[in-house]
């Protein structure tokens, strides 16, 4: 048979975002993969070079169109670090709750688009409206729904409205309740699982070595956490688990995926119970007239697909010398896609790709 | 091997490189570039087997690159982490024709991470099998993330004008 070299996406059916594979292939076998990132390169790196410690925040949200809220925390200790900064318990407490109602909203806008491209398209319905019911809360919140800029280098930006943690708790019972739903229409469901045993296979030992983390990893196994590994805001002080799986393949992921957001909820639960009473954030100096010493500070957070890195350089100004964000996007759709597809089939590319919750804004910046 | 011993061994085995650890609990490695591959195998060796980021910082001043590949370790608790730490190693390239050797040999995941650096700053991975564009859709002359990239040069040249925006009326 003869080899076809086949362009799919960005506009394709089976994709979902602004990501490209070059695909050679025979009849309907992949022989080689090639990545083919940059439509959506905007280059916020180098913009943040140009603006204050404190304009940044807007750019920063915009790296992660699903889930800003990590982007927002991983730049706010960053800043935290160079600048020595203390940041109270109570704030500590609330961006816990606050980050961890974000990886359910992404975990549901990654169910959707999972679903959607199966062709489940109820379930993918369903999913987008319980992450809307999340939306709905950051607006209360924050006064905007996508892109909140509620965490910032001190603390949080201002305290929970009177009764906002019972509406958390009232919104998160109301979703919880459609969970039976979800298992018998999806995840019990035999077409699912046709669809996803065995298919994406990556060992523990090949995601190590092609730097695999989030649920890559975890599907093979390995519970690595960075909110375990190296704790931050107050995720050393409760208890929680890691859900792992053992095969990693998609079926695994997917499930992890699962477990996860029933976990991220329980975690919510137990922060709201603890949440202390105080300040919820020290003042920094004036923003326009905000200098940082020189220095270097490397932090990294768990998001909802992985550890997420910011490399922050300054050089004694007013502005970031450097700055580059370690994504998790970054070396699962550029490296391990590439080496996982080559031998798939066309049908499972999107299948596989948004297993591995590939994010195209995410790998361009 | 925890970080102090890590420290005493790295100073004994490599002659001419600088360990220190900081404030924050890094061990920092200044190195030169003709190192790179053989500290990285060593620390590969030693347990430190996840390079989380390779990164470039154009210091325009002192007339030089810096490359950083900052290691961590697959490791699941904190206790265990906290012995060993992350590691930074740091080297050195003069801005006049940047070459450095390329790490895939040791770290499959440097691939895109050179490919962006080759990119972006313009510097050379030697050995590397495929340095074609990452991200960006056209030639530079100078490569954008330099410090000496003229950003609204750019623009004006390459859209002749920058649209005027028209004063509000009072």
């Amino acid at each position: 048979m003869r080899e076809v070299e086949l362009f799919f996406g960005p506009q394709h059916l089976g994709m979902v975002g602004n990501f490209s594979i070059t695909l050679n292939v025979e009849g309907d076998k992949i022989l080689k993969a090639t990545a083919n990132p940059g439509f959506l390169h905007r280059g916020f790196e180098k913009l943040m070079e140009y603006r204050t410690w404190m304009q940044n925040f807007p750019l920063v949200c915009r790296i992660n169109v699903v889930e800003p809220d990590h982007m927002e925390m991983a730049y706010s200790m960053a800043v935290e670090k160079l600048a020595g900064i203390e940041v109270p318990e109570r704030a500590q407490w609330m961006r816990s709750i606050y980050l961890e109602l974000a990886r359910v909203g992404s975990h549901l806008f990654g169910l959707w688009a999972y679903s959607n491209m199966l062709g489940f398209d109820t379930v993918a319905q369903w999913a987008m409206y319980h992450r809307d019911l999340i939306l709905d809360l950051f607006e209360e919140l924050t006064g905007g729904r996508v892109y909140h800029i509620y965490i910032w280098p001190g603390g949080v930006r201002r305290d929970f409205p009177k009764g906002f943690t019972d509406k958390i708790v009232e919104t998160l019972h109301s979703i919880g309740k459609c969970v039976p739903d979800y298992n018998n229409t999806f995840f019990n469901n035999p077409l699912f699982y046709e669809r996803t045993r065995g298919i994406g296979k990556v060992t523990r030992e090949e995601a190590e070595k092609w730097g695999g983390v989030g649920q890559v990893l975890r599907a093979t196994g390995k519970p690595f956490d960075i909110r375990k590994v190296e704790p931050y805001a107050v995720y050393d002080k409760v208890d929680f688990d890691i859900p792992t799986r053992e095969d990693g393949d998609v079926y695994s992921r997917i499930m992890v995926i699962r477990d996860e957001m029933i976990e991220s909820v329980h975690l919510i639960f137990k922060l709201i119970e603890g949440l202390p009473k105080g300040e919820v954030y020290n003042k920094v100096p004036n923003p326009f007239k905000w200098k940082i010493g020189e220095g270097e500070s490397y932090v990294r957070v768990e998001s909802s697909r992985g550890e997420l890195g910011l490399y922050l350089v300054s050089d004694g100004g007013d502005k970031p010398y450097r700055v580059h964000f370690r994504t998790p996007s970054y070396s699962h759709g550029l490296t391990i896609l590439e080496k996982v597809l080559e031998g798939a089939n066309i049908s499972d590319v999107g299948n596989i790709m948004i297993s591995m919750y590939v994010v195209a804004p995410e790998i361009d910046r | 091997m925890n970080k102090k011993n890590l420290i005493d061994e790295l100073k004994l085995t490599f002659a001419d490189i600088q360990v220190n650890e900081d404030e924050n609990g890094m061990i920092k490695i200044h190195a030169k570039k003709e190192q790179v591959k053989t500290i990285l195998r060593y620390l590969k060796g030693n347990g430190y087997d996840h390079l989380a980021l390779v990164s470039c910082v154009d210091w325009i001043n002192k007339k030089e690159f810096e490359l950083i590949y900052i290691l961590t370790s697959y490791l699941n608790d904190n206790k265990s982490y906290q012995e060993k730490g992350d590691v930074y190693l740091k080297i050195r390239v003069t801005r006049g024709g940047p070459e450095v050797e390329t790490v895939i040999g040791v770290f499959e995941n440097a691939e895109p991470y050179e490919r962006e650096i080759h990119e972006l700053f313009g510097i050379n991975f030697r050995g590397h099998p495929r340095l074609i564009p990452l991200f960006l859709e056209r030639e530079y002359d100078v490569p954008p993330f330099r410090k000496d990239f003229d950003t609204r040069k750019y623009v004006e040249d390459f859209f002749n004008s920058i649209p005027v925006i028209p004063e509000e009326k009072t």
